[in-house]
């Protein structure tokens, strides 16, 4: 992508240039490099996979997305135009043999656009293995024992599909490599509450983006990498309002940049591919890691608007971060069409309005565009926040 | 009774207002079909009167959705109501004179327009205080995404805050065991509803309520069977009842398997008789979608200007079973088995895309269908992506096809007329409505 | 201290200049196609009416509008909504709620007695409501803009126009005026639909009054009555021409900046 993330740290930093490059591209080097070697890969949409499962299995995990999409003219044959932009890119890019690397896929029913996406992937594009997982919108502890069981299943068909053995002791190792990840991007994070963010928040999702491309261990490598660069580096300073992004499924880093080139400076999100994914752990002192597992996709990680009963904990995660990143105001993005956050930007705006908390909501398109218009609302919203 | 009460029950007492003489008129002129259609007004009359009696002397009742099992609550002798029932019945009571004014006022709410307005309007209704609060209320999350939504954002209305609430979680797979999993979020259901309203569930009691409901549904089956008929018997009030009926709080009386017996009594003689309440038929269309609230600005025209009949419809499709009830678990699992599998829009909506192919090459056949209308409501995103799919079965099938893309609760998103025309142009492209029968 | 603010749009460039809190000059002119250029002629136009020779006797200029980033010679660009809002409350400030009606977007800010912006709601993904459907429309009914205006006030009985989309609503006109109604009571009607998508707006953030149309459609007479209508309260008129609100709010800023500049440099 011309112009890409522009800092200092990317020429400087060789893992930050990784992520940046895994963020902007879908087979980056470590996942050619992995094929090429012999290795599997399986794909999944939505958060919710328990991706320790596939590195248990010896495979590596790599979430789907669209990046480097032109267009959508094959999947408009397939998808309405009331549908989100998201799976109509993933989808486009599949039919034009972009994710043939892939040899497992795992969906969710995440929602009525993604649904429809299975039904098209499976009669359009040749995974070999491609499996439905039904994900609970309620936490309570039979929808736990359920998706426990959705798990039980699912390992039971990779093992039969791929012949491998997906042991017990296995998940416990990849809960503990996973959480790794999870406890590093946290101290990431951490550096972001001080007054002088060593980085910004395009480049932590490029982060957090990447460490859903390219293999656990040498993600954490790099993540150590990064860690000692940002430590040293100079923060920023010269921003003139901290901002909290929030939203479902956004991927791009350059959004990111868009904002924070108006003046304002994300120093935390409440995002599908960003803190949601790491602000918990899985639990690792268990007899039965599918359960730990199950517990941790279902319940006890921080929920996004498509659990119904949670949304006071998403609010009190977001007022949270906004106490402590000392946040000035709120973006919510949403991707048009979508009507999970939809109604959950409703509920927000009133909330909000209420606590006076500051907030900016713009709708977007998977691939970045009216960038004009986001710069100006994004503008205003800043020039609101001073003083 | 305070304003705030006497204001949240103002709807309901319009709408009896506004059909009392209706049905007045029809039981003093009944007719053929006098009573047919007076029936199902009169029932919604009723339970408006049950609900507001609840709410004048303080009684318990709920509010509820259509695939949350009825029969539970009938069986638990729990008055509810149905929230968005107002929307619903729209299309074939003409609609509520506050609409245009309801959906301006909505549009001030600010939630995204792209969302279903079906479901904003009954945001709206709540911010309005023109919703019965009740003592406790299930909800949904299916079949889309914006019914998931809409029931999350309900429950943050500082009046509703406090009023308990239970949503089933309804899993995505079509198996027996799906089928118990969901038969176990019932009986939590039915834990909740004892726990809230102090009413408990008699087994017998169930059985037999079941037993009337298999009644009614097996009447269902008989009378969409007679659909079949070339000319079709009815019009479309009647199969839009047939929905209505054994989903409402009065599922699993007699009086109501009285009426089923009655509609397919009034088919088979028109059907013998050869006349059918629409004469002079030529089109005999599938209206794949639910009705939009001003159904009855389109349908009189469809019958008089071109013939067309919706000689089937995706709310009154009835791929029903009838529900074992030999023992606890065949019923638990029979009514979760319909909850999941059966009823409009979650049948298409929630499960695979195969459904919408095998109900299209099934209806197709059977109802000897001309061409298939796809409405294409905006609310409806996961049909938006199964259009390209309907489309195809219908082009295997010989049958042409028509995408149209409206909101079925705001006709200024595709008006009236724009409807008119696109299917005028299409039935004149395809050849449809020349006299060939 | 001279400052200058300059607001670039799709339609128009406004230009306005301003020495010790008093607007000397402005000019309004149709803007090109590089919004550099639009910045500079409209810039020295309003220079030359204000007297003075040079840019570089302005202490301070702030660019705003869909070109700001292309104005070259402002010391800072601020966004529009900002300076729509400034600049109508400084000449009348007991506004609380400026609708402006662009070329190609419209909005609604409501802002706060300090002239702080508290919240806004734009369109700027339709033409609905904006100069160019206005400009469509009189195409089609071969009329000029004031001409527009001034059919809409005589209309009666406004048309109703339901379809949602500009382009629609076009050939919704078309179908009206070959129906032979009263071309005064369509134009009404368009109005008064256009009035209503901006009623949906200011209800979104809030209605309070004074409210003040600005923008270059905000001369159209026949909008404001229907606005009134369709709010329910008065729309003040603003003592300056409304087109170049943007443009004052920016020179205010300008303004400001350079006091505090000499404020910092003094302590």
């Amino acid at each position: 992508m011309e112009g890409g993330i522009v800092s200092e740290a990317k020429t400087e930093s060789k893992a930050l240039q990784e992520f940046v490059r895994a963020a902007e591209t879908i087979v980056n080097p470590e996942v050619k490099k992995w094929k090429d070697e012999g290795g599997k890969v399986v794909g999944y949409f939505c958060a919710a996979m328990p991706v320790e499962m596939i590195t248990a299995a010896g495979f590596l995990p790599f979430r789907v997305r669209a990046a480097g999409s032109t267009g959508t003219e094959l999947s408009d044959a397939y998808f309405g135009s009331i549908n989100c932009s998201f799976p109509r890119h993933a989808f486009n890019m599949a039919l034009k043999g972009h994710y043939d690397f892939l040899d497992g896929l795992v969906i969710f029913n995440s929602c009525d656009h993604i649904r429809r996406l299975y039904d098209h992937w499976i009669r359009r594009i040749k995974t070999p293995f491609v499996k439905i997982i039904s994900l609970p919108r309620k936490d309570e502890p039979a929808q736990v024992e359920w998706f426990r069981s959705e798990l039980a299943i699912l390992r039971e068909r990779m093992q039969e599909h791929f012949e491998v053995e997906i042991a017990d002791d296995r998940l416990r190792e990849a809960i503990a490599l996973h959480n790794r990840s999870r406890r590093i991007q946290r101290g990431l994070y951490e550096l972001r509450k001080s007054d002088k963010p060593p980085i910004t928040g395009a480049e932590m999702l490029a982060v957090t983006v990447a460490g859903t491309a390219m293999p656990p261990e040498l993600f954490n490598r790099l993540l150590g990498e990064l860690q000692h660069y940002v430590s040293r580096r100079r923060g920023h300073s010269d921003y003139r309002a901290r901002l909290m992004l929030i939203g479902g499924e956004l991927d791009n880093p350059e959004y990111v940049k868009v904002i924070e080139d108006q003046g304002g400076l994300v120093v935390t999100d409440a995002l599908c591919f960003g803190s949601r994914t790491l602000w918990k752990d899985v639990n690792e002192n268990t007899d039965d890691p599918l359960t730990a597992l199950a517990q941790y996709y279902v319940a006890d990680r921080p929920s996004c608007a498509r659990m119904y009963t949670k949304y006071e904990k998403r609010v009190d995660y977001i007022r949270n971060m906004i106490k402590d990143f000392n946040v000035d105001g709120v973006i919510f993005e949403r991707l048009t069409f979508c009507e999970t956050w939809g109604f959950e930007q409703y509920s927000l705006v009133n909330d909000f309005k209420k606590w006076n908390i500051p907030l900016l909501c713009v709708d977007r398109e998977y691939t970045l565009s009216a960038v004009g218009q986001l710069r100006t609302r994004v503008q205003a919203f800043v020039e609101t926040l001073k003083g | 009774m305070d304003a705030k009460k006497e204001r949240s029950l103002s709807r309901m007492k319009e709408e009896i207002a506004q059909f009392e003489p209706v049905l007045e008129s029809l039981r003093e002129n009944p007719g053929e079909m006098g009573h047919l259609q007076s029936f199902a007004v009169e029932d919604l009359v009723g339970n408006h009167k049950r609900i507001i009696e609840c709410v004048e002397q303080g009684k318990a009742f709920l509010a509820s959705q259509y695939t949350n099992p009825v029969e539970i609550l009938t069986a638990m002798d729990v008055p509810w109501y149905f929230t968005v029932q107002q929307q619903f019945s729209a299309g074939g009571t003409g609609g509520s004179p506050h609409t245009i004014e309801d959906l301006g006022e909505m549009d001030r709410l600010g939630i995204p327009s792209d969302c279903c307005t079906l479901l904003r309007l009954l945001l709206y209704y709540q911010v309005a205080g023109l919703l019965p609060i009740p003592t406790a209320y299930l909800a949904l999350t299916e079949p889309c995404d914006a019914v998931s939504g809409m029931h999350a954002a309900f429950m943050n209305h500082p009046d509703w805050r406090d009023v308990p609430v239970f949503v089933p979680d309804p899993p995505y797979h079509d198996d027996v065991r799906a089928f118990d999993y969901y038969a176990g979020e019932i009986r939590r259901m039915i834990d909740f509803i004892t726990r809230h309203t102090g009413k408990g569930l008699n087994m017998g009691r169930l059985k037999e309520v079941v037993e009337e409901t298999n009644k009614g549904y097996a009447l269902w089956l008989e009378y969409s069977d007679l659909r079949r008929a070339v000319p079709t018997p009815h019009s479309y009030a009647m199969p839009m009842s047939c929905f209505y009926l054994l989903n409402t709080a009065g599922a699993g009386e007699p009086r109501v398997t009285q009426y089923y017996k009655d509609i397919v009594a009034n088919a088979e003689l028109r059907i013998r008789e050869n006349r059918p309440e629409v004469p002079n038929q030529r089109i005999r269309l599938l209206w794949y979608d639910i009705q939009p609230m001003f159904f009855s600005e389109l349908v009189p025209w469809l019958e008089q200007e071109w013939g067309a009949v919706i000689a089937m419809d995706m709310v009154s499709y009835c791929p029903y079973e009838l529900t074992d009830t030999s023992t606890e678990d065949s019923l638990f699992r029979g009514l979760a088995k319909r909850a999941l599998l059966h009823g409009p829009m979650i049948h298409q909506a929630h499960g695979l895309v195969d459904n919408v192919v095998h109900d299209i090459t099934r209806i197709v056949r059977d109802y000897e269908i001309d061409c298939v209308i796809l409405p294409g409501h905006m609310g409806h995103k996961d049909m938006a992506a199964s259009a390209s799919i309907a489309r195809e079965t219908c082009r295997d099938l010989g049958v042409p096809s028509l995408y149209i893309g409206m909101d079925i609760a705001d006709k200024r998103y595709t008006t009236v007329d724009e409807i008119k025309n696109r299917i005028s142009q299409f039935f004149t492209a395809m050849g449809l409505g020349e006299d060939r029968r | 201290m001279l400052v200058g603010g300059c607001d670039v749009g799709s339609a128009t460039g406004k230009a306005v200049i301003m020495r010790d809190g008093e607007i000397i000059s402005y000019e309004i002119i149709p803007s090109t196609t590089k919004p550099e250029v639009t910045a500079r002629t409209v810039m020295d136009i309003a220079l030359e009416k204000a007297g003075l020779s040079s840019i570089t006797e302005l202490d301070y200029i702030v660019g705003t509008g869909y070109g700001r980033l292309k104005v070259p010679f402002a010391n800072e660009n601020i966004s529009e909504i900002t300076c729509h809002a400034r600049g109508a409350q400084w000449v009348s400030p007991t506004v609380r709620t400026v609708v402006d009606i662009g070329g190609q977007d419209c909005k609604v800010v409501s802002l706060g007695e300090n002239g702080k912006v508290l919240e806004f709601v734009m369109n700027d993904r339709c033409a609905a409501g904006t100069g160019r459907f206005f400009e469509a429309m009189a195409r089609v009914l071969d009329c000029d803009l004031q001409g527009l205006s001034e059919l809409a006030l005589q209309g009666k009985n406004a048309a109703t126009i339901s379809s949602q989309c500009s382009v629609f609503a076009e050939s919704e006109v078309i179908t009206l005026v070959n129906e032979g109604m009263n071309l005064a009571d369509i134009v009404a009607g368009l109005h008064a639909s256009i009035a209503s998508r901006l009623n949906s707006m200011v209800r979104k953030v809030g209605l309070t009054e004074d409210v003040v149309l600005t923008g270059g459609c905000a001369k159209n007479d026949g909008l404001a009555k229907a606005l009134q209508e369709k709010l329910g309260v008065t729309v003040k008129k603003l003592p300056i021409d409304p087109q170049i609100a943007g443009a004052v709010g920016a020179a205010l800023i300008a303004a400001e900046r350079l006091s505090k500049q000499a404020t910092k440099s003094r302590a």
